[in-house]
C-alpha cells in the first residue's frame, strides 16, 4: 500500500522546492518548515515501504519515457536503507537549518535548493535504470553547485562552486561514456523488442553475455564517475573547497548523502564490477589509497570543516575499499560497505552539525582561533566527542563495527590474494583518523580561548538533531549489524544474480575454490582482530599527548613550520597547482586561445583573402550598401525573374 | 481540421509584415506583429493535435500548379521531419516579438522584418517543391541582412555583407545542384519537375544519375546546408553576424536560420546518402566532430559573451551533423531533437546577452561581475539557460546529446568517445565560467544602479526555460514524431503520389 505512494518520496520535496522558491519570501523562516515536512513525510513513506517489503519483497514500478528508455522506481534492500537514511538525516539537517540559517536574507532560496537536493538524491537512490540514476546524479551535482555558491557574492564561494561542478563533471563524463558503452553492448545482444536496456534487472541478467573486456571498460568508466562524485583520488580536489557553502550543506551534501552516491553506484552495479576482470581491483586500490591519502591531509588542516572534509574523503575511501575487496567475499561486501556508509552518514552529519554549532557561536572556522569552547558549549562538545569516537572507531560505537568489518575483510583479501596493500592502507588510515579527529576536538573544545569569540550555546532547534544523531552514532551499530549484512548482502539474490557464474568471467575463481578451498576459510590471527581497536585508541591517545591540556609532547619538536612534509600536506600535495592552475587554466585555456588565433588568422583569414582578391570585397561593400530597401527588393525580384527566364531558355534549347 | 492550414500559416505573417510596415507608431507595429505571429502558433498547435505522429506520410498537403511550363508547383506539406521545426518556428517567432516589445528604432520596419523572416523560415520547412524551397530559402536572407545592417552594432556593414555574400554563395552552389537534378530527370511523360520527393526518389536510380553526377550534386547540396548550419570550416560568418546583430536578429538567426541547414540535411542529404560515395560519410562525420570540439574550445576563448554564445551554437549544431550521418535510429532522432532543443535554448542565451548589453552597457565578460546581486530574476533565468545549454539532465539539451552520442557510438565509436571526453567537459567549463564572471562575486560599484530588465524580457526568457524543462522531462511530446522521422529518412523516399496524398 505504501509502495503505491513511492513517487511522493521525490514528489513532495519537489513540491516544497516549487512552493519555497516562489512563495518562501513571504513565509516565516523562508518556508523551511515545508521542506522539513516534505522530507519527513518521505521518511514515513519509506518506513512504511520498509515494513511492507522487509525482508523478502522488492518494489518495481516502471513506465515508458521516450525512444527506448523508461523511468521507474526500484526499491530493494539496497535502496531502502539509503531511502531511510537520506530522508531521516535530511529531516534532521533541515530542522537544524531552521535555526542555523535563521536571519539569512537568502533563507527561502536555501530551503528551495535544499528541497530540490533532497528530491534529486532520493530519486537517484530508487532509480530503476542507469540513465535515470545519471539524471538525478547530475541534479544533485547541480544542487551542490548552487548550495556551495549559496553566498555567491563571495568570490571564493563562486569559484569553489564552479570547481566542484567541473571536477565532478570530469567524473560524469566518464560515467556518461560508461552508459553509452554499456547501452551499445546491451543493444548488440538482440534482446526482445521493448526491453529497456539500461534497467538494472536487465543488466544483471545479461552480464554473462557481454564481452569481458567491454565489462572492464564499462566498470572503469563507472568507477571514474563514482570517483568524481565521491571525491576519490585524483578527483578529490573539489570536496575540501566545497566547504565554502553553509555548514548544513556540508553536512547534508558533502558528508551524509550526495558524496556517498559514488559508493552507491558501485554497490548498485556490483555484479558488473564483479564480472569485470580488474573492475574490483581498481575499486579496492582507488578506495584504499584515497583512505590513506586524504587522512594525511587531515593532519595538517586548520579549518575545522576542512578537517572533516578530508575525513569524509578518507571514509568514502573505506567504503570503496570494502566494495573492492568483494572479489573474495562476493556480494557480502555490499553489505559491509553500505553499513559503513549508513553509520558514517550518522556520525559525519553529527560532526558537521557540531562544527556548524561551534562556527555559529564563535564565528570562525579556524581552529587556531578557538580553544576552550567546550566550557560554553557543553552539549555541542559532548555530542561532538561522541561523533569523534565513532569516526575514530572506538569500541562499541557505530563506526567501530563497520570499520572493523572492513579491515577484517581487507585482511582476508590479503590472505587470499597475497596482496596486503589495501589492508595496509586501511589500517594506517585508521590510526591517522583517530589522531586528527581528536586533534581537532582538543584544539576546539579544550585549553584556553585563543581569540575573543562569542560564548553561548546554540538554540535547541539545533541541539535536538545533534542529540538524536549522537544516539545513533553510539548505539546504531551493534543491534543492526547482523541483520543489515544479511539483508543488504543478499540484495542481488532478488534478481537471481549468480555470483558463482560471474566469478570465472571476473577471474575470481581461483580465490574462491582452487588451492585454498572453501573449507579452509581464513581465520585471522588474534592480532588482526584487535589491531583496529589498538590503532583507534592509540590515535586518540596520541592526540591527547600532543594537543590536549594534559599534553606531554610538543608537536613543534617533531615537525617544524617549514618542513617539506608539512608543506606538502598543507599544500594538499599541490593538487590545486597541478589540476587547476596547470591543467585547466594553462593547458585547456591555452588550447582554446590557440584555436581562437587559428580561427581568426587561418579560417577567416583565408576567406577574407579570397574575397579581397577575387571579388574586390572592399569595393563591393561601398557599392552594394545603398541603404534603400526598395533597391534590394527590386534586385531580388529582378533576380527571380532572371532565374525563371534562364530556366525557360535552357528548356527551349533542350538542355 | 483546417484546410490550407500551411498556406494560412505562411500568409498571415506576410500580410502582417505589410501591415506592420505601414503602421505609424510602435504600439501598432508591435501589436500587429504579436497577432500575426500568434496566428501561426495557434495553427501549429491545432495541427499538433491533429497530426498523426506514427505516419510516415506527408500531411496537410496542398498542391497547385504555379508555372506549369517549367514544372514549378506550389506544393507544401509537413511530415514528421518538418513538423517539429514548424512548431519551433511558430513558438520562437512569438517569443522574439515579445522580447523585442520595447524596440524603438524604426519599430515598424523592425517588426515587419521579423514577420517576413517567419514567412521565409516557415516556407523553407514546408515547401515540397525545390523552386519554392529555394525562393523561401533566399527570402530569409533579406530580413536578416537588414536586421543586421540597420539595427546592428559598430561593424554592422562588414558583418551584414559578409553574412549575405557567404550564405548567398552557398545558396548559389546549392541552386546549381538543384538545377542539375532538375535537368537530368524527366517524368515518364517527358516533362520536367521541381518536385522534391520525386527528384530525391530518382537519385537512387543509377541509370539516371551516374555516380560522378550524383556525387557532384550531393557535394553542392551539402555545401549549401553545411554553410547554413554552420559547420567547421564554413562557420566564420556566424560569430561576426551575431556580434553585430540586434538581439532579436541573433535569436532568429541562431534559433531558426541555422535549423534550415539541419533541415536540409534530413530532408535532402540523408535520403541521398546511401547512393553516394562512402567517403562522404567519413567527411561529414569529421566535420561534425570538429565543429563540436572546435566550437567548444573557441567559446572558451571568447571575451564577448555574445560571441561565446555564437561559438556554442557551432558546437551544438555539430551534434546535428554527427547524429545525422551516424545514421542509426537513435542518433538521427537525437540530431532532430537537437535541432529543436538548441532552437529553444539558444533563444534564452542570446536574450541573456542582449539584456546584459542594454542593462549594463557592455558584453565584455571581464568587465562584468556580480549582476545577480541587482538582477536576481534575470540571473536565475540566465543561469537556467546556461545550464540547459551545457546539457544538464532534466532539460532538453541533455536528451538530445544523449541520444546523439549513444546512437553515434554504434557507427563511430572512436569519434563519439572523442567528443564525450573533450567537448562535454569544456562545454561545462565555458558556460560556468561565464556565469561565474557575469553573475556572481561582489557587485561592481559602477553597476549599483542597474536592476532587473522589463517584464516582457523576463516573460520571454521564462517561457523558454519552461519549454526546455518541459521537453527535457517529457521529450516524448516531440520525439515520438522524430522516431517516425528517423525511420523515414533511412528508408527509400516515397513521393506524394505514391503516398496517395495528391
Amino acid at each position: 500500500m505504501y509502495a503505491d505512494y513511492a513517487y511522493l518520496i521525490v514528489g513532495l520535496p519537489v513540491l516544497a522546492f516549487i512552493l519555497t522558491i516562489f512563495f518562501g519570501w513571504h513565509l516565516p523562516r523562508g518556508g523551511g518548515f515545508l521542506t522539513v515536512l516534505a522530507t519527513f513525510t518521505g521518511f514515513l513513506i519509506s518506513a512504511g515501504i520498509f515494513l511492507e517489503t522487509f525482508p523478502e519483497k522488492v518494489v518495481h514500478q516502471s513506465m515508458h519515457w521516450f525512444a527506448t528508455l523508461n523511468v521507474g522506481i526500484l526499491i530493494d534492500p539496497l535502496a531502502i536503507v539509503m531511502l531511510l537514511m537520506v530522508t531521516f538525516v535530511c529531516t534532521l539537517i533541515h530542522t537544524y537549518a531552521l535555526g542555523y540559517m535563521n536571519g539569512d536574507p537568502g533563507m527561502a532560496r536555501y530551503f528551495a535548493e535544499a528541497g530540490l537536493f533532497t528530491a534529486a538524491m532520493l530519486g537517484l537512490v530508487y532509480s530503476d535504470n542507469l540513465l535515470q540514476l545519471f539524471i538525478f546524479w547530475e541534479l544533485v551535482g547541480l544542487c551542490s553547485y548552487l548550495l556551495i555558491g549559496f553566498w555567491y557574492r563571495k568570490p571564493s564561494a563562486a569559484s569553489a562552486a564552479k570547481k566542484a561542478f567541473l571536477t565532478t563533471r570530469v567524473g560524469d563524463v566518464m560515467f556518461l561514456a560508461g552508459i553509452i558503452l554499456l547501452y551499445n553492448n546491451m543493444a548488440k545482444l538482440g534482446l526482445p523488442e521493448g526491453t529497456y536496456l539500461l534497467q538494472f534487472p536487465v543488466i544483471y541478467e545479461n552480464l554473462t553475455k557481454i564481452d569481458p573486456t567491454q565489462l572492464t571498460l564499462v566498470s572503469l568508466l563507472l568507477l571514474g564517475g563514482a570517483a568524481g562524485k565521491s571525491g576519490q583520488f585524483p578527483l578529490d580536489i573539489w570536496l575540501p573547497d566545497a566547504m565554502e557553502g553553509p555548514t548544513t550543506v556540508s553536512a547534508m551534501i558533502h558528508a551524509a548523502t550526495m558524496v556517498t552516491a559514488g559508493v552507491y553506484l558501485v554497490a548498485r552495479m556490483f555484479p558488473l564490477f564483479y564480472a569485470a576482470p580488474y573492475g574490483l581491483l581498481a575499486v579496492a586500490y582507488v578506495g584504499g589509497f584515497t583512505a590513506l591519502y586524504a587522512a594525511t591531509m587531515g593532519l595538517a588542516a586548520f579549518d575545522i570543516k576542512r578537517v572533516l572534509a578530508f575525513s569524509t574523503v578518507s571514509q568514502l575511501g573505506y567504503m570503496m575499499l570494502a566494495l573492492g575487496v568483494g572479489s573474495v567475499v562476493g556480494a557480502a561486501a555490499v553489505g559491509v560497505s553500505m553499513f559503513h556508509l549508513i553509520g558514517h552518514s550518522f556520525f559525519k552529519a553529527l560532526l558537521f552539525l557540531c562544527a556548524g554549532s561551534v562556527i555559529h557561536a564563535v564565528a570562525t572556522n579556524d581552529l587556531r582561533e578557538m580553544g576552550g569552547v567546550g566550557r560554553y558549549m557543553r552539549w555541542t562538545a559532548g555530542t561532538m566527542a561522541i561523533g569523534g569516537l565513532a569516526l575514530a572507531g572506538f569500541p562499541g560505537t557505530t563506526g567501530f563495527f563497520s570499520k572493523d568489518e572492513i579491515l577484517v575483510t581487507a585482511w582476508e583479501y590479503g590472505a587470499m590474494t597475497h596482496d596486503y596493500l589495501p589492508y595496509l592502507f586501511g589500517i594506517v588510515a585508521a590510526l591517522l583518523t583517530a589522531f586528527y579527529t581528536f586533534r581537532m576536538w582538543f584544539l576546539t573544545f579544550t585549553g584556553e580561548p585563543r581569540s575573543d569569540y562569542h560564548k553561548h550555546e546554540s538554540p535547541w532547534i539545533m541541539l535536538g538533531p545533534l542529540v538524536i544523531l549522537a544516539i545513533l552514532a553510539l548505539f546504531f551499530g551493534m543491534p543492526a549489524q547482523e541483520r543489515f549484512y544479511e539483508t543488504v548482502g543478499n540484495n542481488f539474490a532478488h534478481y537471481g544474480v549468480d555470483f558463482e557464474e560471474l566469478a570465472p568471467i571476473g577471474g575470481h575463481a581461483v580465490e574462491h575454490g582452487g588451492e585454498h578451498g572453501e573449507e579452509t576459510a581464513v581465520h585471522e590471527p588474534f592480532i588482526i582482530k584487535i589491531l583496529p581497536i589498538l590503532v583507534g585508541i592509540g590515535g586518540i591517545l596520541l592526540a591527547l599527548l600532543f594537543y590536549s591540556p594534559w599534553k606531554k609532547l610538543d608537536i613543534r619538536k617533531f615537525v617544524g613550520e617549514k618542513d617539506l612534509l608539512r608543506t606538502i600536506l598543507v599544500k594538499r600535495y599541490y593538487q590545486h597547482e597541478i589540476f587547476t592552475a596547470w591543467f585547466a587554466e594553462t593547458v585547456v585555456y591555452g588550447i582554446s586561445l590557440i584555436a581562437n588565433i587559428f580561427d581568426i588568422r587561418i579560417v577567416d583569414g583565408v576567406l577574407n583573402k579570397i574575397s579581397e582578391t577575387t571579388l574586390g570585397f572592399a569595393n563591393s561593400i561601398r557599392r552594394v550598401q545603398t541603404g534603400v530597401i526598395q533597391n534590394y527588393i527590386t534586385a531580388l525580384v529582378f533576380g527571380i525573374v532572371v532565374l525563371v527566364i534562364v530556366i525557360k531558355l535552357a528548356m527551349e534549347v533542350g538542355l | 481540421m483546417i484546410s490550407n492550414a500551411i498556406s494560412i500559416m505562411i500568409a498571415v505573417p506576410l500580410i502582417g509584415a505589410v501591415l506592420a510596415f505601414m503602421t505609424r507608431s510602435r504600439g501598432q507595429a508591435r501589436l500587429v506583429a504579436l497577432i500575426a505571429s500568434l496566428v501561426p502558433l495557434a495553427l501549429a498547435l491545432q495541427m499538433y493535435t491533429e497530426f498523426d505522429k506514427s505516419s510516415k506520410l506527408m500531411q496537410f498537403v496542398e498542391s497547385y500548379d504555379w508555372v506549369p511550363s517549367i514544372g514549378v508547383r506550389y506544393t507544401v506539406g509537413v511530415d514528421c521531419i518538418s513538423f517539429p521545426l514548424v512548431l519551433l518556428t511558430a513558438i520562437v517567432s512569438v517569443l522574439v516579438v515579445i522580447y523585442a516589445w520595447g524596440e524603438n528604432h524604426r519599430p515598424n520596419q523592425f517588426f515587419a522584418l521579423l514577420l517576413l523572416n517567419e514567412v521565409g523560415v516557415l516556407g523553407v520547412f514546408t515547401a515540397l517543391d525545390f523552386f519554392l524551397f529555394y525562393i523561401f530559402w533566399e527570402i530569409v536572407l533579406i530580413p536578416m541582412f537588414f536586421l543586421i545592417g540597420i539595427w546592428g552594432g559598430p561593424r554592422k556593414d562588414y558583418s551584414a555583407i559578409k553574412f549575405f555574400i557567404y550564405t548567398h554563395v552557398a545558396s548559389l552552389v546549392m541552386l546549381l545542384a538543384i538545377f542539375a537534378l532538375y535537368f537530368t530527370y524527366r517524368l515518364p511523360d517527358g516533362s520536367r519537375t521541381f518536385d522534391m520527393l520525386t527528384l530525391l526518389q530518382a537519385t537512387s536510380d543509377k541509370a539516371i544519375f551516374p555516380p560522378g553526377l550524383i556525387n557532384a550534386i550531393f557535394a553542392g547540396l551539402l555545401f549549401g546546408f553545411l554553410v547554413k548550419m554552420p559547420a567547421f570550416p564554413f562557420h566564420t560568418w556566424l560569430p561576426d553576424a551575431h556580434v553585430e546583430a540586434p538581439t532579436a536578429g541573433s535569436v532568429v538567426l541562431a534559433a531558426l536560420l541555422l535549423k534550415m541547414g539541419g533541415y536540409g540535411i534530413f530532408r535532402v542529404i540523408l535520403p541521398m546518402l546511401p547512393h553516394v560515395d562512402k567517403a562522404f560519410v567519413t567527411v561529414i562525420a569529421v566535420i561534425g566532430v570538429l565543429s563540436i570540439i572546435y566550437g567548444a574550445f573557441l567559446a572558451l576563448a571568447q571575451k564577448d559573451i555574445k560571441k561565446l554564445v555564437a561559438y556554442s551554437s557551432i558546437s551544438h549544431m555539430g551534434f546535428v551533423t554527427l547524429g545525422a550521418v551516424a545514421f542509426t535510429w537513435l542518433s538521427v532522432q537525437g540530431a532532430m531533437f537537437q535541432q529543436f532543443s538548441h532552437g529553444i535554448i539558444t533563444c534564452a542565451l542570446f536574450m541573456s546577452a542582449g539584456t546584459i548589453q542594454h542593462s549594463v552597457g557592455t558584453r565584455i565578460i571581464s568587465e562584468l561581475g556580480g549582476l545577480a546581486d541587482r538582477m536576481p530574476k534575470f540571473a536565475s533565468l540566465m543561469l537556467a539557460a546556461f545550464l540547459a545549454s551545457l546539457g544538464l539532465p532534466g532539460m532538453s539539451g541533455f536528451v538530445a546529446e544523449f541520444m546523439v552520442l549513444t546512437g553515434s557510438y554504434a557507427t563511430f565509436p572512436m569519434y563519439t568517445l572523442l567528443v564525450v571526453f573533450t567537448s562535454v567537459g569544456v562545454t561545462a567549463g565555458y558556460h560556468l565560467w561565464a556565469c561565474q564572471k557575469v553573475l556572481f562575486g561582489p557587485i561592481l560599484k559602477k553597476y549599483l544602479e542597474i536592476h532587473d530588465p522589463h517584464a516582457y524580457e523576463i516573460l520571454a526568457m521564462s517561457a523558454i526555460v519552461f519549454l526546455t524543462l518541459l521537453f527535457g522531462l517529457q521529450p516524448a511530446l516531440i520525439t515520438d514524431m522524430m522516431g517516425t522521422a528517423a525511420h523515414q529518412v533511412m528508408e527509400p523516399v516515397v513521393t506524394l503520389s505514391q503516398m496517395g496524398v495528391i
